[in-house]
């Protein structure tokens, strides 16, 4: 045996007894209850017909954000829309005035929300997909990119809840339609500004495409349902390189990024995920490998993720990727990606081997307990702060007009949640984590942040054709938490792309802040680690995306803490 | 479905009205002569030999070129309509054939062949629809006919699975498989129809059944095993497979179940004997061969996880997992080119399921 691959099975010993020599957990404390209706989240969200999905256009719905846009230190809510079809018809339905299926934008007011949709500026209607954030220009706050089925957004961010399209004077203005899927603003080349990452789905002719049961992939369990993706052209995807004057280049071919074909690419997440201090990306893909764009520190990219073992489960069998999480769920201080699939399958986890290798132990670890919905956006926050990154993902399906046929497959259904018991092997908690759980949705978009400032993580859920959820987090658990706001000096001012890794009681857990994540969505931008029964953080650790590294020791818990980057 | 229907068409046997009507081909194949007046006869036998080549078309496999044959015929005709429905359903139309076939059904005389046809080919095309509950009175209609024809009953046994009813699927599929009603062979076939069909709680609950009636059926520990491994459930996976071998050590499959479970568990040394006994037991399959190279991958012992999983392409060269697993264990001892072909083969295989 080669002295790398002893290590490597040592190392494999260690965790696999870590994974199972963890003490019994405690009785779960976390309660969800959906808050929406009382936060004045009562618009539903139109994506399609509900009761019948003629075209995959109408199935992936579309992202959320959860970001303190307006800088005030609360946490704001983002819902993407979609639009309908007419009846019976391939182009989209001409709205009434003032009827439209909006972009929503409500502010939070020290844990109150304002609907701000009117005076947002954020008034493009269509078939809205996903959300990545951002400061695009170098101002300092957080601009939103929008992907569109048609031709995507950026939004500048003016400050006190309003924007403005910049999509053409940032130069982003497409020649032709798309259908833009996952996205990502990351600095690619370490010189302080954010670029830009596009996934595209799929190549759709709505003119053209099959009706339900018309051709080799228009059936499911038999029955005839809407077409795709197999079967459908796959497209590519995009890097736009920012001028540093808030306008960007294409250098999608330059890049390699568009040299990766035969996939459908969902959501998109950028982190250094390989440890080399540069950001890579990770791109969920349906029915195909997954794409791990690894970073060649010369602006230029290679898809590692077959031999980095992040494109198929642990048998070597491509999945459809939906969402994507990124998290510590073993606190060994590496970052390991959950990403969920179509139904009967179940999520893969790919725990973090170091080096640039990924391992799936979904299974293992005890995911595999669920496996009968179509699962979307998905998160691993701590949810009862105790110091272990638990799984939270929301799932529904996407023929509506199966369940009559094929009850065993409900258009509606629970969000799943399982609870890190330690080492990152999970139980399933879905049944005892409260009704904003256990109520059955179709929901695809999820973000995970703090509403209230209570230190809990709420979570923000885009639902098909109907309100999103807006679930509290009613954890009485005793535990301490630090969320960590990061201000960039050298690096863009949130600190995007940045690995924060925070020690106490004896582990180091590690997040990223994120452009996108969980499915086509934005978490809070200011990571949050719970710290179990310690009071203080002993260690925090930033790996800035410009390369620095800044450290800072002995931070009292409970509050969020503010870390500027060194200037130098 | 066309092989059911001809195989009940051939079990009926019975008479049928429209074909003791039929008259000779021939005459019927020539057109009138122009003035002259088409006598009633003549009238029928030109629709008989127009429903005949209709059926010709549908056997042959052309149903649209014998629909656009039958829109040409008078409408109003029981027996035009009902070819047109059995036309409708060869070429997967059955929403339309379902609406063809329920308005004609009734005007067929009872009993005849003509209306069983109409009751076997509408019971089809709504169980193709997915209306089970809709189809099934059709379908035990027809059995009543033909009630050892293997695809109808087979047909029934899913239908009453799709519609929770696990009596009569059980029914059924004793009758499918040829084992006694409401015994305990038949839960675990009706059983593994039921996990076949993602119906896995009903399945369980019949495999349940089945050991309560008698703690030694055979294949029902393992399909409860198999169950518990989809959902995550290793313990109870080890569990019930070391049952099935309890009471058959020679069950090559369930010890591979143990096997896979015990390796999911990490529980690499007993994984390995579980694995082994089975590869003893059916040398020449794969899957033991590829969980031992992953047993022994994890186990850090390289060069004896390289030859198992060598093996395993041996006998199954197109195994996407053998080569996936064997790239990645090259890939661990830094034979990054060989590697990279294994890589390069298991994506092929990959992108090749999915065409």
């Amino acid at each position: 045996m080669s002295g790398w691959a002893a290590l490597l099975a040592a190392c494999a010993a260690v965790a696999a007894a870590a994974a199972f020599d963890t003490p019994a957990p405690t009785a779960w404390p976390v309660r969800f209850v959906d808050v929406a209706r009382e936060a004045g989240l009562t618009h539903a969200i139109t994506y399609g017909d509900p009761s019948r999905k003629r075209f995959i256009i109408e199935t992936n719905g579309c992202g959320v954000a959860m970001i303190d846009l307006d800088e005030d230190g609360w946490v704001d809510l983002v819902t993407l829309n979609g639009t309908e079809l007419e009846p019976a018809g391939r182009r989209d339905r001409a709205w009434p005035p003032g009827q439209a299926p909006q972009i929503r934008l409500y502010r939070n007011v020290r844990g109150r929300f304002v609907d701000a949709t009117r005076s947002s500026g954020l008034d493009r209607i269509g078939w809205a997909s996903s959300v990545c954030a951002g400061d695009a220009d170098g101002d300092g706050r957080v601009d939103l990119f929008i992907t569109y089925f048609g031709r995507n957004v950026l939004y500048r961010n003016l400050g006190q809840g309003r924007f403005e399209d910049v999509t053409a004077k940032a130069g982003l203005d497409a020649a032709r339609d798309r259908w833009g899927s996952g996205c990502s603003l990351l600095d690619i080349d370490r010189d302080g500004d954010l670029d830009l990452f596009v996934a595209n789905y799929l190549s759709l002719d709505l003119a053209a495409a099959p009706e339900p049961g018309q051709g080799a992939n228009c059936t499911w369990k038999g029955l005839p349902v809407n077409c795709g993706p197999k079967g459908l052209a796959t497209d590519t995807n995009l890097l736009y390189r920012n001028n540093g004057d808030g306008t960007f280049t294409d250098v999608s071919a330059a890049s390699g990024v568009s040299r990766v074909t035969g996939r459908y690419s969902m959501t998109a997440a950028a982190a250094d995920l390989d440890g080399d201090g540069w950001t890579d990306i990770y791109v969920a893909t349906d029915s195909t490998a997954a794409i791990l764009y690894h970073n060649n520190h010369d602006g230029t990219f290679t898809d590692v993720a077959l031999s980095s073992g992040a494109a198929y489960n642990e048998m070597g069998s491509p999945q459809a990727g939906m969402g994507v999480a990124l998290g510590d769920v073993d606190a060994d201080g590496a970052l390991d990606i959950l990403k969920t699939h179509f139904a009967d399958d179940v999520p893969a986890l790919y725990r973090n081997r170091g080096r640039g290798l990924f391992e799936d132990v979904a299974t293992q670890a005890g995911l595999g307990v669920q496996n009968r919905f179509v699962q979307w956006g998905a998160g691993l926050p701590d949810l009862d702060n105790d110091g272990w990154m638990d799984v939270f993902y929301v799932t529904g399906n996407v023929y509506p007009e199966i369940e009559a046929k094929l009850p065993q497959y409900p258009h509606r259904s629970p969000r799943i949640v399982f609870r890190n018991a330690g080492g990152g092997r999970f139980i399933d908690v879905t049944a005892s984590s409260g009704p904003g759980v256990t109520t059955p949705q179709s929901s695809r978009g999820a973000a995970f942040g703090d509403i209230d400032g209570d230190g809990d993580v709420d979570a923000l859920v885009m639902n098909m054709n109907a309100p999103p959820s807006l679930l509290r987090n009613d954890s009485p658990s005793g535990h301490h938490w630090l969320t960590v706001r990061l201000e960039g000096a050298r690096s863009n001012r949130q600190g995007i792309g940045a690995t924060v890794l925070v020690t106490s009681g004896g582990r180091t857990q590690a997040r990223a802040v994120l452009s996108q994540t969980s499915y086509y969505s934005v978490d809070d931008l200011r990571p949050s680690f719970g710290l179990g029964d310690a009071t203080v953080a002993d260690r925090i650790e930033v790996r800035w995306p410009a390369g620095g590294v800044d450290v800072v020791s002995a931070v009292a818990g409970d509050r969020v803490v503010t870390i500027r980057e060194r200037a130098n | 479905m066309r092989l059911l229907m001809f195989c009940v068409a051939l079990a009926m046997g019975a008479p049928s009205t429209a074909q003791s009507q039929l008259p000779g081909t021939v005459e019927a194949r020539q057109p009138p002569e122009r003035g002259q007046a088409q006598d009633p006869a003549r009238q029928g036998d030109a629709l008989a030999s127009a429903l005949a080549s209709a059926r010709a078309l549908v056997d042959g496999g052309q149903p649209a070129e014998a629909i656009e044959r039958l829109s040409a015929l008078d409408q109003a005709d029981s027996r035009v309509r009902l070819m047109t429905g059995v036309a409708l359903y060869h070429a997967d139309r059955r929403r339309e054939a379902i609406a063809m076939l329920e308005g004609v059904r009734e005007r067929l005389a009872d009993g005849s062949i003509e209306r069983r046809e109409a009751e076997q080919v509408l019971g089809l095309s709504l169980y193709l629809e997915g209306r089970f509950a809709d189809a099934i009175p059709w379908l035990e209609r027809t059995r009543a006919v033909v009630p050892d024809n293997l695809e109808l009953n087979f047909t029934l046994g899913q239908a009453y699975i799709q519609t929770r009813d696990a009596a009569g699927a059980r029914a059924a599929l004793a009758r499918t498989f040829g084992v006694p009603a409401d015994s305990t062979a038949a839960s675990v076939v009706a059983a593994q129809l039921m996990i076949r069909l993602q119906m896995e709680a009903m399945a369980e609950a019949e495999l349940e059944r089945a050991l309560a009636r008698d703690p030694r059926t055979l294949r029902a520990n393992f399909l409860l095993g198999q169950l518990a491994l989809f959902r995550g459930q290793l313990e109870a996976a080890v569990e019930r497979s070391t049952r099935e071998l309890t009471l058959n050590p020679s069950d090559a499959m369930a010890s591979y179940q143990l096997g896979d479970a015990l390796l999911r568990q990490n529980r690499g040394d007993e994984a390995i004997v579980a694995l082994q006994r089975s590869m003893w037991l059916n040398p020449f399959y794969s899957g033991p061969y590829i969980l031992l190279g992953r047993a022994y991958m994890k186990k850090g012992q390289p060069a004896t996880a390289e030859g198992m999983l060598r093996r395993a392409i041996e006998y199954d060269p197109n195994n996407r997992a053998a080569h996936y697993l064997l790239a990645q264990l090259l890939q661990q001892q830094g034979r990054a080119e060989d590697a990279k072909q294994e890589f390069a083969i298991a994506e092929r295989l990959a992108t090749r399921g999915e065409e």
